[in-house]
């Protein structure tokens, strides 16, 4: 259940690095800003759930716009390695703006729905994570139909194929980014919305938290790939609920770093990304 | 000299030692955010020579350093065979892994009726070992500075040489490496191996300043910074990551005044800096430009 969000941090993730080929460090302190947005909506206006989820991608695109043209747009193409320190460097940005504007160290958030459990033969559920994984498959329905159905679904895929011809084919390649960010942050806010409603609170260390565990799914699934995506997602999920079922709390983001890293060793493209990989592998011996 | 200045001095230099792992890795082209790894592997490796052991502080500072180096060649040899990013997220991801074993690595003996030795979360406390040899602070920092000039002379002959040669055309194209008959597995697996020597050197000086030990400290930020340190600083020297480090601890001790917004404020900056100059401010041009001008003036007739 908790993979299903995992999951939509992880398309996040995967449709800015499958369009620029540029990790984004910051994808988590942005939609972080956006849950503050909300938070911050939510308490001092009283707002309904409607409004709150609104302020939350709402300030997570803003916040992911500022991102995209400060460390990706303003940074030339090719040096992939200053954008992601320079996104890095708006990480700390954010984090200290959040603390500054928000001292104390948790916030209350709206709860998603009453905790009320719901048996279901051997299997028991709390509304919340139902709501929950309901929104991250509708979600990923609607954006499985604007990658494959509508024209900048297409021009985004022909970018994460091969740029250089997709310019030639006349795509605006700037403004699809710029799309395709504001489209990672929205689904980031989402993601977020969902995921602090859940637990009912929210600290600022709710960014570093999103940016790994959307990382770790992403690299599990398959970079660039956006039904790896949702597989790492809930796989990680998986891993993580079992190993602390078996071994205690404690192994819980040790086993899941290992698994991390036994995947990128033995299977460095993930479930869904080693034919991308092994045509590089290939591309590189032909040479 | 007064103590803070002292303290300042030797944060810088003790970071500059993994600024300097970072960067070596940088230079054959790998990006890595796991230096703190071996950073933390030595410090606890020398901490338990020194504390536990009775060792001497010379000999837990080099058996620290090859416990880092041992460990990078050891995570090497799988991850260097990924490429890019890959390599990036592996590291990331054995870092952490160290840092989760430390939070539940427990190893104590009983000295003088005292436990002593790493227990878990809590960390690992009394590293006493300058305090018993009584050595001060300004004698530790200088210390400090003696090991890291070592390794600074030691990459001012490495970028004279032809392994500094080898390692930037690694960098600048592995392909065209290989095609020149030279193994590049072979020549990055090297570097990862004195990369992990530099960041243990760091790891274990910095053990016996602070005397104490807590996982905590080896997180993902400290990797990210110290790859940062050499961006900032500049790719073209073994000094830019120097400069970086001094700009970041030297901004951050002098606009305490600002405090609460000076992470925002240095944020910006650094991304400015990244929009301008991509590869720090002393790049492969300007340490370029400068040795011309150097030689100029040296040549110029008087």
């Amino acid at each position: 259940m908790i993979g299903s969000s995992y999951a939509l941090l992880a398309i996040g993730f995967t449709l800015i690095f499958g369009v620029m080929r540029r990790l984004n460090l910051s994808y988590g302190p942005s939609i972080m800003l956006g849950a503050f947005c909300g938070t911050f909506v939510y308490l001092e206006f009283q707002a309904g759930h409607l409004l709150v989820a609104v302020a939350t991608v709402v300030g997570a695109v803003v916040a992911g716009i500022y991102i995209e043209r400060l460390c990706f747009w303003a940074i030339r193409q090719g040096a992939a390695l200053a954008s992601m320190v320079s996104s890095f460097a708006i990480w700390m940005q954010l984090e200290e703006l959040i603390t500054l504007l928000f001292p104390e160290r948790t916030y209350r958030f709206p709860p998603l729905a009453e905790s009320v459990s719901i048996d279901l033969g051997p299997f028991f559920f709390r509304a919340e994570n139902l709501i929950m994984f309901a929104c991250a498959a509708v979600l990923m329905v609607l954006l499985h139909v604007l990658l494959y159905r509508t024209r900048f679904g297409l021009a985004l895929r022909a970018l994460s194929e091969n740029p250089l011809a997709a310019r030639f084919m006349g795509i605006n390649v700037q403004w699809i980014i710029f799309l395709a960010f504001a489209l990672a942050s929205a689904l980031g806010g989402v993601a977020a919305y969902l995921i602090v409603g859940t637990d009912g609170q929210i600290t600022p260390m709710f960014g570093l938290w999103a940016t790994f565990k959307g990382l770790i799914a992403m690299m599990l699934g398959g970079m660039g790939s956006v039904p790896g995506a949702i597989l790492g997602g809930l796989l990680l999920g998986v891993i993580e609920t079992q190993s602390v079922w078996y071994l205690g709390t404690e192994f819980r983001d040790l086993t899941a770093y290992m698994v991390l890293f036994v995947f990128l060793v033995l299977r460095p493209g993930g479930l869904m990304g080693q034919h991308t990989v092994r045509r590089e592998q290939a591309a590189y011996r032909r040479v | 000299m007064d103590t803070y200045l002292i303290s300042v001095l030797s944060n810088i230099g003790m970071l500059a030692f993994i600024a300097l792992s970072a960067y070596l890795l940088l230079l054959v082209g790998e990006i890595s955010f796991g230096q703190q790894a071996f950073f933390a592997i030595s410090a606890y490796a020398s901490g338990i020579a020194t504390a536990m052991w009775g060792w001497p502080f010379w000999l837990g500072l080099v058996w620290g350093s090859l416990f880092g180096g041992v460990a990078a060649v050891l995570v090497a040899v799988p991850t260097l065979r990924l490429r890019g990013l890959y390599f990036s997220i592996a590291t990331l991801a054995f870092a952490e892994m160290v840092r989760l074993l430390f939070e539940i690595f427990t190893y104590q003996v009983e000295i003088d009726g005292e436990l002593v030795g790493p227990d878990g979360s809590e960390g690992f406390r009394d590293i006493r070992l300058i305090y018993e040899q009584d050595i001060s602070a300004f004698e530790y920092m200088c210390i400090i500075y003696a090991v890291l000039a070592l390794v600074l002379a030691g990459f001012i002959l490495l970028e004279r040489s032809r392994l500094g040669a080898i390692f930037r055309m690694i960098g600048e194209d592995p392909m065209l490496t290989e095609m020149q008959g030279l193994n590049t597995i072979a020549y990055k697996l090297l570097a990862a191996a004195m990369a992990g020597v530099i960041a243990g050197a760091g790891g274990a000086l910095y053990a016996h300043l602070a005397t104490y030990v807590e996982p905590k400290i080896f997180n993902v930020m400290l990797g990210v910074h110290s790859l940062a340190y050499g961006l900032i600083g500049g790719l073209g020297t073994a000094f830019g990551p120097l400069i970086g480090v001094a700009i970041d601890i030297g901004f951050l001790e002098s606009v305490r005044a600002i405090s609460g917004y000076r992470m925002i404020v240095f944020g910006g900056l650094v991304a400015v800096l990244l929009i301008v100059r991509p590869r720090g401010i002393l790049d492969e041009a300007a340490v370029h430009w400068i040795r011309r001008r150097w030689r100029q003036v040296r040549h110029a007739p008087d």
